[in-house]
């Protein structure tokens, strides 16, 4: 059993952004910084009960999208049938081990299909599984460099190519990619950080009450984790209904070129490398507008948007930390 | 012997009865010197648990496979099935996993433990197959501060902590004697059996008011323990605290009963914190004297905080120095962003943690580069074994005359995996602490300098130690250890004055190359010179410099060393020696300045990064 998401106490930054994951794939993921006992990986985990349904190619083992880039499989199936059947599955958490071997992750060779066959067969990796779906790396900045390698081809292409041991096989592998970290273990790689769509940071909470609400809720869990799951059922299915519904509307939420302005007026402000940061915050402040059932994107959504596209994104003085950061990004709001 | 036997240490065996009475207490860690009975005392947490719980003991030098579980190679080529081995992680499952010494493990042995800890299961991805199964356990571990120190971080994720000292009073000495003769009556278990099993069926039932968890609450935050653990596990260890007493509410001295075993571990890292707040203020502040009588303070907040740990030479010898005037102890510098230290790989072949340099690796972890025909790690590579065996198919069933589909795989067929990882080395830093280096505070940007290049170490996973030269003699002040922590804090007390002998502090390099190459062969060794190099003392019959220049010599004849030179020497003026690069060169080092170290900005750590 898994603890229920909406019974997380406070934290609403870090639940935000992995919501906001869900209603738009294409936001590019959610790093989460912060200290042991935070409950990062708790919240990460709990969004599994959340995530909707998506449109998959029937029995593929790759999730592909019938609209999207096919894997080998499919395109064949396509050429032979000249269609695609499709069905309806639950998008999912996939997590990425830290010991995990590099043939584990791209895929290799069906071993025992081999054997017994004689035929060479594709089998796949946690990219495969990971492919429209949540990828988690708990403790990110730990993870061994040739995968971080890995993980960075394939996000930047979106496709998975494997050649290897004789065989040839590409699958789309596109994933939304989830990861926790405590900095003080270490840093990330520029390149990776980049990766991240969001980033948000999390801290002991320190408001009394909400404490001792955090001990009772985990204490009833640990009791009785079925019951308790029942008591949240509705909140839970409140909070599903609600990432649905904002996914529909996504299309429909008015952006007019004033907005586009503000956010260009921010960024530029800061002297970013690339367009990334402005795409980043378009997406989100339309996710959130969604989320807040509102039809067109407000300054409130852009600055939302901004605090968590921006903070990881800043140029950093050699003495600034991550508050320093913090404390830029609020005095440009402040002017905004 | 059993539990009730055990003499003395009555809060080491409260936390392990209430553990034992409810997991959800978090485990435990006894910390105290070698023979003051923590493992005989852990070991006896068997005999007060039901008899189906799970007690996996880890053997020392366990290794992932064995941790983890994985495919059985052997039975998977003979049978053309995958047949999986259950590893003793998954094996505790339910119940309690024991590791002695846990200060000594590889630390990536330790964050494998952790991870399936945090995560409940076991997850294994590798060799094209994906395992999960259920490992929820609980840990029990011991270890001897003297030996170094674990993080903070992974104190916080057990739920009590006891400390062990020798007994003082010779009554119990004498009684423990006898126990272990069996001279003593041996006291029986059941009736402790009994008051678990009774408060365990009753834990649940056990009513706790509101306030009394605001008063959990309230201590940890008059504490200031940082994170959630810290309640909840109180919260248990009170809870399971009444049910051993039978009683029938939580009440207020429950909690207080049980708050050491808690808090412990847990307000160490407090003061650790409280102390690097303390550095940050420092550095903040300009002027000199305010840092000097703040930096008093500083010094018996340290000594405080040594108490627990080894009393090292370097203590008595701060006590001497007082009286003498031409010492000074400066603060640490501020610390900034270093370079990446970079190093070629080389041909030795070794058990790797870290994340320094790559290396050819000896066990199963790691990136599998390519396959051999000869290995003694007998860790199979399936695909280039198969790929070896597949011409001979055809012949071989004829031949064999064998009607079913599996291959044939002969020995000569069998290859195995060469497999690549990266390791942390030992870094040696040998710091110049001469009167030389107290000009214009040099020291205090020297201090800050090494201050990164620790953290840059504990990152990469390096064990450090510290060699500080000055007056007449070179002295290790810090014996190799992975706590960086310590490190920071030894810098920290490090004087300026006097001579400088140089020489020595070479030599003194050498003996400890020398000494831990006997003991671990494989290690790869940085030596970092921080010195201004202006030499003035010999330790030898030779002159100061064909003294540096020999020791030089024979310390780049040592294999797997690498050689850094920090010049503290200030540049730009007309006065400019360069004795450090002199010295550099004999040690064919790398050779910078304060200022080099430094990454400019974010653009630089990635223009690093790439060229790698």
């Amino acid at each position: 059993m898994i603890f229920p998401f909406t019974a997380i106490v406070n934290q609403e930054k870090m639940k935000l952004g992995l919501i906001l994951n869900v209603i738009d794939s294409s936001i590019g993921g959610l790093l989460i910084m912060g200290e042991k006992g935070t409950a990062k990986s708790t919240a990460v985990r709990a969004l599994a009960e959340l995530l909707p349904e998506i449109e998959v190619s029937c029995e593929c083992r790759f999730n592909c999208d019938p609209k999207g880039y096919l894997c080998s499989e499919c395109k064949e199936k396509l050429l032979q049938e000249g269609g695609l059947q499709t069905e309806k599955k639950r998008m999912r958490v996939v997590e990425l081990p830290l010991g995990v071997t590099e043939d584990r992750l791209v895929g290799t060779l069906d071993i025992e299909h081999a054997i017994k066959k004689g035929e060479k067969r594709f089998e796949p990796g946690i990219l495969a599984g990971a492919n429209r779906n949540f990828l988690y790396v708990d403790e990110v900045n730990l993870l061994e460099d040739h995968i971080v390698d890995l993980l960075l081809d394939s996000a930047a292409m979106g496709v998975n190519t494997v050649e290897r041991e004789g065989i040839s096989f590409s699958h789309p592998a596109r994933f939304i990619l989830v990861g926790t970290m405590n900095p003080e273990e270490g840093e990330l790689r520029p390149q990776l950080l980049d990766r991240f769509g969001l980033c948000v940071s999390v801290a002991s909470i320190m408001d009394k009450n909400q404490r001792i609400e955090i001990l009772k809720r985990k204490a009833a869990f640990d009791l009785n984790p079925e019951e308790f799951a029942e008591e949240w059922k509705e909140e839970q299915g409140r909070l599903a209904k609600r990432i649905v519904t904002a996914k529909e509307r996504l299309n429909s939420i008015k952006v007019d070129d004033e907005i586009l302005e503000k956010i260009v007026s921010i960024t530029s402000n800061l002297n970013l490398d690339g367009h990334r940061a402005d795409i980043v915050i378009l997406k989100t402040a339309r996710a959130l507008a969604s989320f807040r059932e509102k039809d067109a994107i407000t300054r409130d959504e852009i600055k939302d948007a901004a605090v968590i596209a921006l903070r990881h994104r800043l140029k950093r003085l050699p003495f600034e930390d991550i508050e320093e950061e913090g404390k830029k990004l609020n005095q440009i709001f402040a002017e905004f | 012997m059993n539990f009730s036997d055990f003499i003395g240490h009555d809060d080491a065996k409260l936390s392990l009865i209430l553990n034992a009475i409810d997991p959800n207490c978090g485990g435990v860690i006894f910390v105290g010197e070698r023979g003051t009975g923590k493992s005989t005392l852990a070991r006896l947490l068997k005999n007060i648990l039901p008899d189906d719980t799970p007690f996996v003991e880890m053997p020392l030098n366990v290794t992932e496979d064995a941790l983890l579980g994985g495919i059985d190679i052997d039975a998977t080529i003979r049978t053309g099935k995958r047949v999986i081995q259950k590893g003793l992680l998954s094996r505790a499952n339910n119940g309690f996993f024991y590791i002695d010494d846990i200060n000594l493990l590889p630390p990536h042995i330790l964050s494998i433990i952790l991870e399936v800890q945090n995560r409940g299961k076991v997850v294994i991805e590798r060799e094209g197959f994906s395992i999960k199964e259920s490992a929820r356990f609980i840990i029990l571990a011991t270890m001897n501060p003297q030996e170094g120190l674990i993080s903070p971080h992974m104190l916080d994720n057990f739920g009590m902590c006891a400390f062990f000292e020798s007994l003082k009073d010779p009554a119990k000495r004498v009684s423990i004697l006898k126990t272990q003769l069996g001279l003593a009556q041996s006291e029986s278990d059941k009736g402790l059996l009994n008051k678990i099993g009774t408060a365990r069926m009753n834990l649940e039932k056990i009513k706790v008011i509101k306030e009394i968890k605001e008063y959990i609450v309230k201590l940890c935050m008059d504490s200031n323990i940082s994170g959630h653990r810290g309640e909840i596990f109180l919260f248990y260890a009170a809870r399971a605290y009444a049910a051993y007493m039978g009683e029938s509410s939580l009440k207020k001295e429950h909690v207080d009963t049980v708050l050491p075993l808690v808090f412990i571990h847990r307000q160490r890292v407090l003061e650790e914190k409280k102390q690097e707040q303390k550095e940050i203020d420092h550095q903040s502040r300009e002027e000199k004297q305010e840092g000097n009588r703040d930096h008093e303070q500083g010094m018996e907040q340290q000594n405080k905080d040594n108490e627990s740990e080894d009393e090292s030479k370097f203590n008595t010898n701060m006590e001497q120095r007082e009286s003498l005037p031409d010492e000074e102890i400066f603060d640490v510098g501020e610390s900034f962003k270093t370079k990446r230290l970079l190093f070629k790989k080389d041909q030795k072949i070794r058990v790797a943690t870290g994340r320094r340099t790559k290396t050819k690796v000896k066990g199963r972890s790691g990136r599998y580069v390519k396959s051999l025909m000869n290995s003694r790690i007998k860790d199979i590579a399936i695909d280039a074994t198969i790929r070896a065996a597949a011409p001979f198919q055809r012949a071989r069933m004829i031949q064999g005359n064998r009607g079913d589909s599996t291959i044939i795989i002969k020995d000569e067929d069998i290859r195995y995996k060469q497999r690549e990882k990266r390791m942390g080395h030992l870094v040696i830093f040998v710091v110049d602490g001469s009167g030389s280096m107290g000009v214009q505070k040099r020291m205090v940007e020297t201090k800050g300098a090494i201050k990164s290049l620790l953290m840059d170490c504990y990152q990469k996973r390096d064990r450090v130690s510290l060699i500080v030269f000055r007056k007449d003699k070179a002295e290790a002040i810090l014996p190799p250890t992975s706590s960086v922590q310590l490190a920071s804090k030894k810098l920290k007390e490090i004087p300026t004055g006097g001579k400088t002998p140089l020489g020595d502090g070479l030599l003194e390099t050498y003996r400890l190359i020398k000494n831990v190459s006997i003991k671990e062969p494989e290690t790869r060794f940085i030596v970092i010179l921080i010195s201004d190099g202006k030499a003035n003392q010999n330790s030898t019959k030779l002159s100061v410099e064909e003294e540096i220049e020999r020791i030089s010599l024979s310390l780049t004849e040592l294999p797997y060393v690498d050689f850094i030179v920090i010049d503290t020497e200030e540049k730009g003026k007309f006065l400019t020696t360069d004795y450090a690069k002199k010295i550099a060169s004999y040690l064919k080092a790398d050779y910078y300045t304060i200022k080099d170290l430094k990454v400019e900005d974010l653009t630089e750590i990635v223009k690093v990064a790439k060229k790698e």
